[in-house]
């Protein structure tokens, strides 16, 4: 018995529990990118909306995957919906008024 | 002389041709659908000719006869008298035509003009593409979906691939683990402080395990930093720059758990890095990173340290030998009694409070491989975990002689002291504003007050106090003027 409470260090009293760490404190440690993202996704989607821009209207769909795929498991998915809806609705508006295909810039 | 008999060949025709007009006006039909009839295969001529259509048919009824003798048989025209007349019906027309006196027949020479056209080259011109119906030119579209599709694919198979991973190094580690810990696995949501045995997946990318129950230390928090596989930016990004997957090791300790000391050793890279970034380090290492090989390391890793006691305490023959034999592995060790996380910038100036710290081991490792680990590779991190629990122990057991002990304890007291130095003006300031803020509020007080006899009253009460103030200051200062003497 004392031999095992020598080599055991595992001590059932002395157990904390998991506190995550407060990000408050700490703004640096957090990644920036799907915020900035969703950011960027709403813009453009609102630009492809109102100045009917075809290409506006991709990027923001691009920026709303790009935001899905880095953000948290924390973060709520109703806020990445709301923005990968809005970019969808965005192409789906610039098509509907406008069939023509898009041109490249070139 | 020739010409004079076709012209009586001709105007011959004429009431054969009107005959037949009448013929098939007797059987009945709408003058109005005759005359269409009979003009469409004029108008098909020549657009531009807008002439009466009574003067023009004689001239005109030639030309398009050889054309429309199948359509329509009521309007052949039986030349036969004629026939050798009209043998060479294009000439003849010419001549026939240049005899028409412009005035007269409008529109002849357009005609001219026309059949002179009809033989220039038909120029098709390119649909432009939005016109088009085909699916081709909508190229750009179609890119753009590729490019989606290609995204989606990557984001399923980097994620597929970091869970592999993440689960790969937790069943290499997991017996060594609940060896040693009695809580593994916990993210803090749970009534009762039972070990889930499972990773907390932060995110796509990063996966936490907390540890705690044991000796020596208060828990020990592990995080897998993997690169993000998932996002396929980052992935294009990674073939410009390289990168590792990271494994990050914060093994928080009591109070009794460790001396005071700070001490760092790891790559010069994250060395330099380290110092210039943590609050602890830039404050106690104050000198530059000292090469690993006096100290038996490789020449790639150098030492930040407090002083020299703590390196020879650290650095005993086992850490020597574990860190040598997987120096590739190890970005950098961080022991610190004074950790408090990176150098905050500032907005405001400094805190007026030093920053609170935690005794702490910090390991980071990286995984081998260089961005394209095999799940077999996670094995290879299990003697670094021998290392940290090694390390624990370790810790706990050293302890710095008197005259260390003295050292350290000074250097303390020294930064404590340029802090208080640093903030010395912005708490004077604080203090003063403060001040000024009681004064105000009691002098709002006072002009707040109705009866004209309690203001007067506070008034000279808070005169009596500045007087009493400004005495007590004029002692202070002549006490120091005599203490300076």
């Amino acid at each position: 018995m004392s031999s095992n409470n020598m080599s055991d260090p595992r001590r059932q009293n002395k157990i904390l529990r998991y506190k995550p760490p407060s990000t408050e404190t700490n703004p640096t440690l957090e990644d920036p990118t799907p915020d900035y993202m969703n950011l960027l996704g709403m813009i453009f989607s609102m630009c492809g909306l109102m100045l009917k821009l075809k290409w506006c209207a991709w990027i923001a769909v691009y920026c709303s995957f790009i935001s899905f795929a880095n953000s948290r498991s924390s973060e709520d998915t109703k806020q990445m919906m709301s923005s990968f809806m809005l970019s969808i609705s965005a192409v789906v508006m610039s098509y509907l008024q406008n069939p023509q295909p898009m041109s490249p810039p070139w | 002389m020739r010409a004079l008999p076709l012209l009586l060949l001709f105007l011959l025709a004429l009431p054969v041709s009107r005959g037949r007009y009448n013929d098939d006006f007797d059987d009945g039909e709408d003058l109005a659908d005759f005359d269409d009839n009979d003009f469409a295969e004029f108008e098909e001529l020549s657009e531009d000719t807008v002439t009466e259509p009574e003067d023009s048919p004689p001239p005109r009824y030639t030309s398009p006869s050889t054309a429309d003798e199948d359509e329509d048989d009521e309007a052949t025209v039986e030349l036969e008298e004629g026939q050798d007349g009209f043998d060479d019906p294009e000439t003849q027309d010419q001549d026939l035509y240049s005899k028409y006196d412009q005035e007269e027949f409008e529109g002849i020479g357009d005609m001219e003009k026309t059949s002179h056209s009809m033989k220039d080259p038909l120029i098709i011109h390119t649909v432009p593409a939005h016109l088009q119906n085909s699916w081709e030119s909508y190229y750009m579209e179609i890119l753009m979906v590729t490019g989606l599709l290609a995204y989606i694919m990557n984001y399923i198979i980097g994620k597929n691939k970091n869970s592999r991973l993440a689960h790969a190094w937790f069943n290499s580690h997991r017996e060594l683990l609940e060896s040693n810990f009695a809580l593994v696995g916990d993210d803090g949501t749970s009534k009762e402080a039972v070990s889930t045995g499972t990773l907390n997946q932060e995110n796509e990318h990063i996966y936490n395990l907390w540890c705690s129950g044991r000796v020596c230390c208060e828990g020990m928090l592990i995080q897998l930093k993997f690169l993000k596989r998932q996002d396929l930016l980052n992935v294009l990004a990674r073939m410009m720059r390289p990168a590792c997957d990271q494994v990050q090791i914060k093994v928080t300790l009591n109070d009794e758990d460790m001396d005071t000391f700070v001490f760092a050793v790891g790559t010069k890279k994250a060395m330099a890095r380290l110092q210039k970034e943590m609050q602890d380090l830039s404050e106690f290492c104050g000198d530059k990173p000292k090469s690993g090989a006096k100290f038996g390391l490789p020449e790639s890793l150098a030492i930040l340290s407090e002083m020299g006691e703590v390196t020879d305490g650290v650095m005993d023959n086992k850490m020597v030998h574990y860190i040598t034999n997987h120096a590739d592995k190890i970005e950098s060790i961080h022991f610190s009694d004074q950790f408090s996380g990176p150098k905050l910038m500032q907005e405001e100036g400094q805190p007026l409070k030093l920053p609170e710290t935690k005794k702490t081991l910090l390991f980071t490792f990286n995984v081998p491989g260089m961005g394209h680990p095999s799940p077999r590779d996670m094995d290879a991190l299990l003697p670094l975990m021998n290392m940290v629990i090694y390390s624990i122990d370790k810790v706990k057991k050293l302890r710095l002689n008197r005259e260390g002990k003295q050292k350290a304890d000074r250097n303390r007291a020294r930064v404590e002291e340029n802090f208080l130095k640093q903030t010395h003006a912005q708490r004077q300031e604080a203090a003063q504003s403060r001040r000024e803020e009681k004064k105000r509020a009691e002098k709002e007080r006072i002009m707040n007050e109705e009866d004209p006899e309690r203001q007067r009253r506070l008034e000279e009460a808070a005169q009596r106090r500045e007087q009493k103030k400004m005495e007590k200051k004029q002692m202070k200062m002549k006490q120091i003027k005599v203490k300076a003497m």
